[in-house]
């Protein structure tokens, strides 16, 4: 099960951004461009995971909106370009879970979106791609219904490439990941997990190689 | 040094300077006049004693009576007259003396001329006369030779003069102490008044460290009718003129803040937007009508910051002078139809133009620009599909006016829409292309050409914006 993300960014451009990004990803997302339009949908569904709210909206806007986040329970992260303390200081200690300052990149607001999912208990544990099925609480992989044995290394690169299924994963985002943040060892070590992952799992062509990029799971 | 310290310290020079030379003078006059008296004194008292004597002794001796009887005559007429400064001697013979000196050591009575014989027998000479110091005293004496039966006799008066010396030393000693009491008061009288002078003056100290420090409202509280009264006036006169300039200058700060702040906001949406689409390109697999709109969007992205520019550009280059001339009216309005025909058309929307036909003394460039931005204002007050907009362009009496019927401005909005960034609805205003700068730069070119800009507007029926030329 998907998480799903509720985004109310009036900014058309930024919206379909973000909303394309953790869609391929593996979220859910439903978009509004009006503080208004937003509050009319949740009356009838509210089964949020998280809501990304910008300040400034038309209508009804983002400190509005929160309040009635908090009554559906829905965590929030704002999405601001107001970089003045003043607000900050009000958006977080009206309780939302974090903020984040534009421009900013998509995968750190992944990396905050993740955070807040997993203290919250939301976050998915079971990630999909094609017939494999990976549970990154019990650390179990089954590939169509049967537990395959992978390596503790190799499970961690594979869930690193399915938390960011489809966007490119860098070298060193996996180095850095899986094997801490001062390795300096052999990065050839990586190449040869990411064989066995293909291997184990008949994942060759899903696997793509970016030549001086890094790797990217692909599922579309 | 404090004024008051100067002040009191040149008073207590001057006064000391003035009564030493008083009291110097003072002291010398009364010892020269203390001195002369003493000396007609010891004069007197010697003639006296010599004529009292000598007509005495002339009446007792007598040619016949042995040298003891006579001795003792002549001393007993002596007795009768003398005190102890008297001295009489006979040639060098001490007949009768109270002091341990002998005085004809220093003066010798006159001997000649010949004495003026007297009735009596006797006869005296002309006194002479002795000032100097004997064994460190300051002595006067006066001596004269009387004769009494043929025999010549001196008789000398020697008065002490260190008393009236000692006298002397006291008065002077009396009168230093008076004059230093006399500068003390003195001095203490200028310190008080000069203090008390000083007081307006340290209030006014005070009150320009404190305006220094930043309390730019603080004023002088000071009262007097005299020069530092005067000068705390003016004091006030320019604290305020401070204040006024610096409410002045921190008002245009905060507002260049408030610009630069909005400025920032408005670059970070677009950023953001083609900050993730470029992003999304570079790092997801994506299908090619993905990819297609990506692109879009970070072209209409950059486009709009391209136009966000020019429209800041030009709010900014606003500073610099402005070139004012005579322009027929009509010819400004027919610029402005010309640069907004086309974005009209598009809008559906028609401009009705009338004037006076006389000039206006204006920069032409930034006033069509300035009606060129009224006019795409009022031609977005209508709804898109809502039928033909009618907006209106009158000049009359160096009055501009933009006119249309279309939604107006909600009345809480009103005294914002000059703000730079400010949108009414900005997610409409943002379909449009508004910027929510173009009222701000048009009320930075009225200010500029120091016209006033009036706003009347009712929702629902429409928004009319004037410009009063001078």
């Amino acid at each position: 099960m998907n998480n799903r993300i509720l985004i109310v960014e009036d900014d058309e451009s930024i919206a379909s951004a973000v909303a394309l990004n953790l869609q391929v990803a593996g979220y859910d997302c439903a978009v509004f461009d009006d503080g208004r339009r937003a509050l009319q949908a949740l009356e009838t569904d509210h089964a949020y995971d998280l809501a990304l709210l910008d300040i400034m909206l038309p209508g009804v806007d983002g400190f509005e909106l929160f309040g009635h986040m908090q009554r559906y329970n829905i965590p929030v992260i704002y999405m601001t370009a107001k970089t003045d303390s003043a607000s900050e200081i009000k958006g977080l200690r009206d309780g939302a879970e974090d903020y984040i300052v534009k421009p900013f990149d998509v995968l750190t607001l992944m990396v905050r979106m993740e955070k807040v999912l997993r203290r919250t208990g939301r976050l998915n544990t079971v990630y999909r791609v094609r017939d494999i099925e990976l549970n990154s609480e019990t650390r179990t992989v089954t590939k169509g219904g049967r537990p395959v044995y992978l390596q503790p290394m190799e499970f961690d690169v594979l869930l690193l490439l399915l938390r960011y299924k489809n966007m490119t994963v860098t070298r060193e985002q996996l180095m850095e990941e899986v094997w801490g943040y001062d390795y300096v060892g052999e990065t050839r070590v990586l190449d040869i997990k990411i064989f066995s992952l293909r291997k184990k799992l008949d994942l060759g062509d899903a696997i793509r190689t970016l030549p001086k990029l890094g790797y990217r799971l692909e599922d579309r | 040094m404090k004024l008051w310290q100067k002040a009191a310290s040149a008073c207590a020079g001057v006064l000391a300077a003035v009564v030493a030379v008083c009291s110097g003078a003072m002291l010398l006059y009364a010892r020269h006049t203390i001195l002369d008296m003493s000396r007609e004194q010891v004069r007197t008292k010697q003639r006296d004693l010599a004529v009292s004597f000598s007509e005495m002794a002339g009446y007792y001796l007598r040619d016949t009576d042995s040298d003891a009887v006579r001795d003792s005559l002549v001393n007993y007429c002596f007795a009768r007259f003398a005190d102890n400064t008297a001295v009489l001697m006979r040639r060098d013979q001490t007949l009768s003396s109270a002091l341990d000196i002998d005085p004809s050591d220093w003066l010798a009575p006159r001997a000649d001329p010949v004495p003026v014989p007297e009735p009596w027998g006797g006869a005296y000479r002309d006194q002479t006369f002795f000032e100097g110091k004997i064994r460190d005293r300051d002595v006067l004496m006066a001596a004269s030779e009387v004769v009494v039966r043929q025999e010549a006799y001196a008789v000398y008066v020697v008065e002490d003069v260190m008393d009236i010396h000692r006298s002397l030393t006291v008065m002077a000693l009396i009168f230093l102490g008076v004059s230093l009491a006399g500068v003390a008061l003195g001095a203490g009288a200028v310190t008080l008044l000069m203090r008390r002078g000083a007081r307006p003056l340290a209030a006014l100290s005070g009150a320009a460290r404190r305006i220094a420090g930043g309390e730019y409202d603080i004023r002088a509280d000071v009262d007097t009718a005299d020069e530092i009264g005067a000068l705390a006036a003016d004091f006030n006169t320019m604290a305020q003129a401070v204040q006024d300039h610096v409410a002045e200058l921190s008002e245009t700060a905060q507002r260049q803040r408030l610009f630069i702040g909005g400025v920032t906001h408005e670059f970070k949406t677009p950023l953001t937007a083609i900050l993730l689409h470029t992003r999304l390109l570079q790092k997801v697999n994506m299908t090619e009508d993905e990819r297609r709109q990506s692109l879009a969007h970070i072209e209409r992205q950059c486009t709009w910051l391209e136009r966000l520019t020019q429209k800041l550009l030009k709010t900014v280059a606003l500073k610099q002078q402005i070139a004012k001339k005579q322009v027929p009216v009509r010819e400004l309005i027919d610029r402005v139809r010309a640069s907004t025909q086309q974005l009209l058309a598009s809008r559906n929307v028609a401009l009705e133009t009338a004037c006076d036909g006389g000039t206006v003394f204006v920069d032409e460039d930034l006033m069509q620009s300035l009606l060129v931005n009224l006019v795409d204002n009022a031609s977005k007050a209508y709804d898109p599909g809502g039928g033909e907009g009618r907006v209106w362009l009158t000049a009359c009496d160096n009055v501009l006016e933009v006119c249309d019927a279309g939604r107006g401005i909600p009345a809480e909005a009103l005294g914002r829409i000059f703000e730079p960034f400010y949108m009414v609805d900005k997610s409409r205003s943002k379909k449009n292309g508004g910027s929510g700068l173009g009222l701000a730069l048009a009320k930075q070119i009225a200010d500029a050409h120091g016209a006033r800009l009036e706003v009347y507007s009712a929702p629902g029926k429409g928004t009319a914006v004037q410009v009063f030329l001078q």
